[in-house]
């Protein structure tokens, strides 16, 4: 008798210590990486199975295919660049009212917004105005436990000494990538799509607004093709509506998208051609995608771009 | 019990830890991989790290989906890790139509990298997968080339 006791609160003991263990390593595992400070009234903290009220209108694996290149800087910034089109601050949001953004939902949001900015300046090699973004990167990350993946001594030290603006660039880009690629393997998609929208909203910002003082039929085309990414866009920020705040900002986007309703994308079609010239394979595309909008549509989606950005970064 | 929990522990450790060192093995190789595709601007890493196909099967893929844009020039490059078993061919399809590869399976020639002008914004689908099945490890990067 006095055994089986003995055996009895062993077996309790060492079923108490695996529970205490596996709790430290479910602790450990979801701290791991998570330096900043969090305000406890966040989003990161809510799986995105919660979020969506556990119906998921689109598989995890189509969240996994959504987001890669939705909206790069890079590009936008470039296609601005090419254009010779002279940076200006005026296109940069601010970074004085950071301290406005206290959710998860508006700090996530912003972030995609700065990173835009990031790309932009990057690309101008504005390495003094860069020290801000990078600050303001750094605080929101910070806030939405991401921070982690950015090196901000080596970006700020690369950036304060004007050199090797080619790794500035490049840590700048792989950080938001792995950032992104965390956060959708770990099931917070939900601020994945947001830093997107952000950085989207941002980068139409930027051509919307260097189209109406240079109209460039390039940055014309560009701004109808954004049809393809809003209605993508839309569709992944729909999983999330049972959030108020994603439906509000679902509300916003709605007005935009409606504005592209009569843009048509025609494909002439072609096959593609192969060359390789001193080793190096180049294939050209002879498909070509022809973008059909008029003056006028373009110019209300200007408006309602600017009208939805403002909002959203004053919040 | 302490015995248990001793072993735990360590098996634990040592899981986090290998979990730890892949991640730092990806992010060197990726460093390089970008660093090799030449004065190009990095924007995407696709890593894929797969186990070998089973005889006869179709060869495992990891598949990644992204928008390019029409009138840009995109450069990608393929890198094997260096204890990857097999050799890795990077795809890209639009659609069901195969239009690039770092392998010409006519020739039997292995491309580091290729350039891919872009005409028509849309989604595209890139494959990473390793000859004849075998099991293995690499990363693809796409980088921005130029505006066309």
């Amino acid at each position: 008798m006095k055994l089986s006791w003995i055996n009895y609160i062993s077996a309790m003991i060492k079923k108490i210590a695996y529970l205490l263990l596996g709790v430290f390593f479910l602790y450990a595992c979801g701290s791991c990486g998570n330096k900043g400070p969090s305000d406890g009234k966040g989003l990161e903290e809510i799986p995105d199975d919660i979020l969506n009220n556990g119906v998921s209108m689109i598989s995890e694996e189509a969240m996994q295919g959504f987001v890669d290149n939705m909206s790069s800087p890079v590009e936008m910034a470039a296609l601005v660049k090419d254009l010779d089109v002279s940076f200006s601050n005026k296109y940069l949001a601010p970074t004085d009212n950071i301290e406005n953004f206290n959710t998860n939902f508006s700090q996530a949001f912003s972030l995609g917004i700065y990173g835009a900015d990031l790309g932009y300046l990057n690309m101008y090699n504005k390495t003094n105005t860069v020290l801000d973004y990078i600050g303001a990167i750094k605080t929101l990350s910070d806030a939405i436990n991401v921070g982690q993946f950015f090196d901000f001594t080596t970006l700020k030290r690369l950036a304060q000494n004007n050199q090797n603006l080619d790794s500035l660039m490049y840590i700048s880009v792989h950080s938001f990538n792995e950032m992104d690629r965390y956060l959708r393997n770990n099931n917070r998609s939900h601020l994945s799509v947001l830093i997107v929208t952000g950085v989207w909203i941002e980068g139409m910002y930027l051509v919307t607004q260097v189209y109406k003082e240079a109209p460039h039929p390039e940055l014309k085309e560009r701004i109808g093709e954004q049809q393809i990414i809003i209605n993508k866009l839309m569709i992944f920020l729909q999983n999330f509506k049972a959030d108020k705040q994603f439906q509000s900002l679902i509300d916003e986007l709605s007005i935009l998208q409606n504005e592209f309703k009569d843009v048509s994308i025609s494909i002439q079609q072609g096959e593609p051609e192969a060359i390789e010239e001193n080793g190096m394979l180049t294939i050209v595309q002879h498909d070509v995608s022809i973008v059909n909008i008029t003056d006028e549509r373009v110019n209300s989606i200007i408006q309602k771009t600017e009208e939805i950005r403002n909002k959203l970064i004053r919040k | 019990m302490k015995h248990h929990i001793k072993t735990l522990l360590i098996f634990s450790t040592l899981f986090l830890l290998s979990g730890a060192v892949f991640s730092q093995d990806v992010s060197e190789l990726t460093a390089q991989c970008a660093a090799s595709a030449g004065d190009v601007t990095y924007l995407k890493d696709f890593p894929a790290k797969l186990d070998a196909g089973t005889p006869g099967g179709k060869p495992p893929s990891a598949k990644f989906s992204m928008l390019l844009s029409k009138n840009t020039s995109y450069r990608f490059t393929i890198c094997n890790a260096p204890d990857s078993d097999g050799e890795a061919v990077l795809e890209i399809f639009d659609l069901n139509l195969l239009i690039g590869s770092t392998y010409n399976k006519t020739t039997g020639k292995d491309y580091p990298s290729f350039d891919f002008k872009c005409q028509k914004t849309g989604v595209y689908h890139i494959f990473i997968s390793f000859k004849e099945g075998k099991s293995g490890n690499a990363v693809g990067i796409m980088s921005f080339v130029e505006k066309l």
